[in-house]
């Protein structure tokens, strides 16, 4: 095919969201090699359907929406149910650490690795992580995460609640079995 | 504002998605209010970790120049 100015264009400045979209593929499938597969048909679908992007609207936004949605036909053949969270109460971390004496911040926070963090959010159900990676990874307001995820955006703060939550869970536990704390109001472990 | 509002704001806050004037109602409460103040950061510090942990991937290098050759 007869390469346009147009189209080279149009694939350059999609090449600049390159790495948001590998991260998004990568957290969402847990899998580098399915992330590049999905990532790929991501960007020969948003190539083939560039017409209907909007100049002057959120590239990034658009082109997460093409993969998430691709990731939800090929992985979870279009069955957006997720775990619900609701179980998870109102887990406010930063209470319960208080709660058992220990400085939230210094003692806990600090400390927590890199990779425990990755996997915590990992752990999310689809629907949630999806929305933590667009609003506290990649930046996204409120509303460009709800165009990417074609959701209100009431839906994405509430998404975004029940997830913050539930990392925090995952967070605390992963505090306790790692001795950073411990829990029924011991004491921080010092270190 | 009393800090159950201060609480129901909180991620907003965070999120810079509170319009001018919430944001001021919300600096002045933080001000005279250490334990939200307490609550307040610790929400920053663990949002800063879930960025920084996350960002660190980055596309290959060989799979973004794959990618440049199939889109051209």
């Amino acid at each position: 095919m007869a390469e346009s100015p147009a189209r080279t264009a149009f694939a350059e400045e999609a090449l600049t969201h390159l790495d948001t979209l590998y991260r998004g593929a990568l957290r969402l499938t847990r899998d580098p090699d399915q992330a590049q597969d999905l990532v790929q048909e991501a960007y020969l679908r948003a190539l083939r359907y560039q017409h209907s992007y909007q100049q002057g609207t959120n590239m990034k936004a658009w082109l997460f929406a093409i993969m998430r949605n691709l990731f939800w036909d090929r992985f979870k053949g279009s069955r957006k149910e997720d775990v619900s969270l609701d179980d998870v109460g109102e887990f406010v971390l930063y209470e319960k650490l208080r709660d058992e004496g220990a400085r939230p911040e210094a003692d806990v926070l600090d400390k927590l690795a890199a990779s425990e963090v990755v996997t915590a959010v990992e752990k999310l159900p689809p629907l949630h992580r999806e929305v933590v990676l667009l609003v506290d990874v990649e930046g996204f307001s409120y509303k460009d995460a709800a165009t990417a995820l074609g959701v209100p955006i009431g839906t994405v703060m509430s998404r975004l609640h029940r997830a913050r939550q539930q990392l925090q869970k995952s967070l605390y536990d992963y505090a306790l079995e790692s001795g950073i704390v411990r829990g029924n109001g011991g004491h921080q472990v010092q270190t | 504002m009393k800090c159950q509002e201060c609480a129901d704001k909180l991620d907003r806050f965070v999120d810079r998605e509170l319009n001018s004037t919430e944001i001021l109602e919300m600096q002045l409460h933080l001000e005279a209010c250490p334990d939200c103040t307490d609550h307040y950061e610790f929400q920053s510090h663990l949002k800063r970790l879930v960025k920084h942990s996350c960002e660190c991937d980055a596309a290959p290098p060989a799979f973004r120049e794959k990618l440049r050759q199939i889109l051209s």
